[in-house]
């Protein structure tokens, strides 16, 4: 709205001069950042009191592990003030005839709800096992990979005609293969996958949300550099015309994501909920798949493919295939967990892991 | 009245199916009426049909496969095969009325029939008839072709909600009371005088598990010899792995002298099959018999006494729920198969010591045999066969479709099957391990037994999910009988696939089974030896987690085991294991068992280990040891346990609020116990 106003304001009127700021993107990125902040650190408490009236707390699952049970009683969903809270930021400051940011944002929402299906589910039978069923959320999913695919292959493609098939692996700078045939399949795991990996994470007071705020930013990063012509030529990309949009995406969620873990930081006074782990997940998933960069989810989102990889080998392969644990525990953290380290602990070093990981995404844009 | 001259039968590979088949078309015999059987080649009904001057015709046909494999396509190419076969049979005899009876034989003859009609080739009327309270894959499809199901179970209307009709269980007319003197006189062998007869048949294709426990058996009944007779029906299973007449009879030569043999042979005969089952009934004074529905059915009608050995681990359990219903009628008692270890596998199978013991029990209870009787011939009271035969020929149905004809199983729906039936034990369990018994749960004793014997037939399920659901079952309900069973397979040692064990898996009885037994064994709470040579053997498992739960295990039975050291030695290897589950649960049990000199100074080297829970366990343990006054150089203890490292990586949380809140809530439930108690 801001971007409307001051595109139309400063030109025509000399007292609006400074509104030409509107035409920087690193300009709004801050303005969006710090508006997703404000609003979430105003809005939050307010949720949570709102929560709490009407019950919408936590229904623990028993996992065993004696921490878990003190937290049966916090407050979840909080994940959708958060994204509510990137919504209004980019309605201010984006240009909302961009389709790439609309995409993502349909992501962000349509996962959203996913999670907030869910969430209610579960509330109303008040257990932790009983929500939305898996296959049933896998499907609503695949209806958006499904989508997503028609919409990048029809006429209305906001990527360029040349690049819709091209998979680009970090490190290489021509794209290992070039076909909607093959990509296709893989861009559709990649969304079940990624769209869960990050509800997968989500386990311990404010695990999910740091490891995410990195992932994004740097695809923001990627966004920008990537819709910038020069840049992109400089560094042997694809140039993406419009993508520096998502930059102020990026920067609203990472801005959200701060304000959220002022809340959620151990002890948490509330949590996201499937509501925000799936629409986190749905984001970051379209992000990718925009920008081009689903491989590198490896490094980037290492963490998240590592969670995801240890609870899916241990319950499919080992639980019920095998008739054996594989791990000690599964995800990851309740593994570390069950090593003896203290909840804290577990999850400032995997914060460190993926902060370590966002860095050597980072450093794959020059070494190609 | 609709006037019928063709009638055919369709059905077959078991007696079950046929009879059924024979007794309905016995109903429309007539001189006017012409029938026609079609079966398969080689299977019960080639035999039996042209013995009541049926004719017969063979179709291919097979069973329907469980899961995909190989075994589907040859069962789709013969149902195909089948299908065509039957048009040309159809076609030339062009029946009034088609009545299956199930059995995969009547897919093909069904299916051709309702094509045919749809492209009204033929007029025919289809029926089928299903025995079972659980209908098969192929009745359930075939079900939707059909004018009308017959069915003999109430639960088994909900299959077939547009056209299932309740029936009953039709029986050959020829089933009913023959004079016992006419009868004695009519059998091809004869049985002295003065003797009771015991008739033992597992069902036309025999059972090797009865056939087995029979053959034992004779042994023991040997000295009743010139009171008893036995008609043993051996069946007419054939296969590659097992023939039941062959197998019969070498059995015999194998575990009786000749001397002995001739013995038998005055108070014992076996035959393959007996084509007029009416004789055999007629002179018999108990059966012993599988439960199926035919054989109750028919038992009843003869009034008999039965010693039921129902068949396990079939679907909806329902033989077994048969014998349930007869026996609380009192019509019967029943013997379950007992899963136990023979040549070191789980096989189902009942010792012939205990069969013989039943039978002569029985035998010798006149007035309990009378009492039987009486109550076998009122359980049932149905004219089956007359109910299907007016429906057929649309006579005076509406009126009978309340009629509840037949036996019932006993509503398999008000016990619970065995995940439910875990979940509420456990649920027992959490809320008082120390008080938990399983009587508590399950009140009355017969339950309890049916229970335990449900969940050790589990044991030798195919899939690996339903053994691990019976041995915790049985771990949960006490059944301390079955400990040899769970220890031989513990000890059952047989690899899975190569392609399995790359991927982490070892033997078929698989991680969690083996950690569950041991996990039973601790809730059985017996320290036989066949415990102690599992829990040796559960020290060097290749999986984590039982060499853990047997370590626990060996320390819960620390005061019982008949040698320490054995134990001792496992333990102190399982101390230098990478994983801290073990390692932590070896050091507790070294603290249980072990001593000053075994056990303490390797505890005592641990003070350094790299993770703080095995650091703790080590404490807990050298604690145990000086719990139980086995450290008598107390000083030097107090000097060297100090060394120990007490940095931690994990804490507790205490929430001070929600002690606040817990406190509370603890005091108003005290006040208002005090001001119930006033």
């Amino acid at each position: 709205m801001i971007y409307f106003i001051g595109k139309y304001l400063h030109p025509n009127f000399e007292f609006f001069s400074f509104l030409r700021l509107v035409d920087y993107i690193s300009a709004r990125s801050i303005g969006a950042a710090l508006t997703a902040i404000l609003l979430t650190l105003f809005f939050t408490p307010i949720f949570i009191r709102y929560l709490q009236r009407n019950g919408f707390v936590d229904q623990a699952r028993a996992t065993g592990i004696a921490a878990a049970s003190d937290k049966a009683g916090t407050p979840a969903m909080g994940g959708a003030v958060m994204a509510g809270c990137v919504l209004i930021s980019c309605l201010l400051w984006c240009n909302l005839a961009n389709p790439f940011l609309l995409i993502v944002l349909l992501g962000m929402i349509w996962f959203g709800f996913i999670g907030l299906l869910d969430d209610l589910a579960k509330m109303r039978a008040r257990s932790g096992d009983r929500g939305l069923s898996e296959p049933k959320k896998l499907l609503l999913q695949a209806v958006f990979a499904a989508a997503l695919a028609l919409l990048l292959i029809s006429p209305f493609s906001p990527l360029p005609s040349s690049q819709i098939g091209a998979f680009y692996i970090p490190f290489l700078k021509s794209p290992v293969f070039d076909s909607v045939w093959f990509y296709f399949p893989i861009m559709f795991f990649f969304v079940l996958v990624v769209g869960n990996s990050v509800n997968i994470t989500d386990g311990l007071d404010g695990l999910a949300i740091v490891p995410s705020v990195f992932v994004v930013g740097v695809l923001g990063v990627f966004g920008y550099l990537l819709g910038n012509a020069i840049w992109a030529r400089y560094l042997n990309y694809p140039f993406l015309p419009g993508t520096g949009e998502l930059a102020i995406f990026c920067s609203a969620f990472a801005g959200a994501g701060i304000g959220f873990l002022w809340f959620n930081a151990y002890p948490a006074q509330v949590f996201m909920g499937d509501t925000g782990s799936l629409a986190i997940g749905g984001c970051m998933a379209v992000l990718s798949i925009v920008l081009k960069q689903e491989a590198l989810f490896l490094i980037l989102g290492g963490l998240f493919a590592a969670e995801a990889a240890s609870s899916q080998i241990q319950d499919k392969i080992g639980i019920r295939w095998l008739g054996r644990r594989i791990f000690l525990r599964a995800p990851l953290h309740h593994q570390m967990q069950h090593k003896g380290l203290a909840e804290t602990k577990v999850v400032i070093r995997l914060w460190i892991a993926s902060g370590i990981l966002a860095l050597a995404a980072l450093a794959t844009i020059k070494l190609r | 009245m609709q006037t019928i001259k063709r009638v055919l039968l369709a059905g077959g590979g078991t007696a079950g199916h046929v009879n059924p088949a024979l007794a309905i078309g016995s109903a429309f015999a007539s001189s006017e009426t012409r029938l026609l059987f079609v079966g398969v080649r080689g299977k019960v009904e080639e035999e039996v049909v042209p013995r009541e001057g049926i004719p017969i015709r063979f179709v291919r046909a097979s069973g329907f496969p469980a899961g995909l494999s190989a075994d589907l396509a040859v069962f789709l190419l013969n149902l195909f095969i089948g299908t065509i076969q039957s048009l040309a049979i159809l076609l030339g005899f062009r029946p009034d009325i088609i009545v299956g009876t199930g059995g995969y034989a009547s897919a093909p003859v069904v299916m051709a029939a309702s094509l045919l009609r749809k492209i009204r080739l033929i007029k025919s009327r289809i029926y089928i008839h299903e025995q079972n309270a659980v209908p098969g894959k192929l009745n359930r499809l075939m079900g939707r072709f059909v004018h009308q199901v017959l069915v003999t179970f109430p639960e088994t209307l909900s299959y077939f909600p547009r056209n299932g009709i309740l029936a009953g269980y039709p029986l050959r007319r020829r089933i009913s009371r023959v004079r016992r003197e006419e009868a004695r006189q009519k059998l091809d062998f004869i049985i002295p005088e003065g003797r009771k007869v015991v008739l033992v048949f597992g069902g036309s294709q025999g059972s090797r598990t009865i056939n087995h426990a029979l053959v034992d058996a004779l042994g023991h009944l040997l000295a009743h010899r010139d009171q008893l007779y036995i008609i043993h029906g051996v069946g007419l299973f054939k296969s590659r792995e097992y023939n039941a007449l062959k197998d019969t009879e070498a059995r015999l030569r194998r575990i009786y002298s000749e001397e002995r043999l001739k013995c038998i042979e005055g108070f014992y005969t076996y035959r393959p099959y007996f084509h007029n089952i009416e004789l055999v009934y007629a002179v018999s004074d108990l059966v012993v018999a599988r439960a199926g529905a035919g054989t109750l059915n028919e038992i009843s009608v003869m009034g008999l006494p039965a010693l039921l050995i129902p068949k396990p681990n079939l679907p909806g359990d329902h033989q077994v729920m048969n014998a349930r219903a007869t026996e609380m009628a009192g019509g019967a008692e029943i013997l379950y198969e007992q899963v136990a270890p023979a040549n070191g596998k789980l096989s189902e199978w009942i010792e012939g010591k205990i069969l013989a013991e039943r039978i002569l029990a029985l035998l010798q209870d006149d007035s309990r045999l009378r009492e039987m009787s009486l109550r076998s011939r009122s359980f049932l009271n149905t004219d089956a066969l007359g109910r299907i035969e007016r429906r057929i020929r649309g006579i005076g149905a509406e009126s009978e479709q309340n009629a509840r004809p037949s036996i019932q199983a006993t509503d398999a729906a008000s016990l619970p099957g065995n995940a439910e039936l875990l979940a509420l034990l456990e649920r027992a369990f959490e809320e008082q391990p120390t008080a938990y018994k399983p009587e508590n749960v399950i009140s009355q004793p017969q339950d309890l037994e049916y229970f335990k014997n449900r969940a050790s037939a589990l044991l030798i399920h195919p899939q690996w999910q339903q053994r691990n659901l019976g041995v915790k079952l049985l771990g949960l309900l006490h059944a301390r009988k079955r400990i040899p069973a769970l220890a031989a397979l513990f000890c059952d040692r047989e690899p899975v696939s190569l392609f399995k064990r790359l991927l982490g898996g070892d033997f078929v009885q698989v991680g969690f089974i083996r950690r569950n037994i041991i996990t039973a064994f601790v809730r059985l709470n017996e320290c036989s030896p066949e415990v102690e040579k599992s829990l040796l053997l559960g020290l060097e498992d290749p999986y984590y987690e039982v060499r853990a739960e047997a370590a626990r295990a060996a320390a819960c039975y620390s005061a019982r085991l008949s040698s320490r050291e054995p134990f001792i030695a496992g333990l102190l290897k399982l101390l230098a294991s990478p994983v801290i589950d073990v390692a932590a649960a070896a050091a507790e049990a070294l603290g249980k068992l072990g001593g000053e000199h075994d056990a303490l100074p390797v505890l005592l080297s641990m003070w350094n280990s790299k993770f703080w829970k095995v650091r703790a366990a080590v404490l807990r343990g050298i604690f145990y040891l000086v719990d139980r006054a086995e450290v008598t150089h107390l000083e030097l203890l107090e000097k060297q346990v100090p060394r120990f490292v007490l940095t931690s990586t994990d804490f507790t949380p205490r929430f001070e609020i929600k002690s606040a809140y817990q406190e509370l809530m603890e005091a108003v439930s005290r006040s208002k116990k005090a001001g119930n108690a006033q």
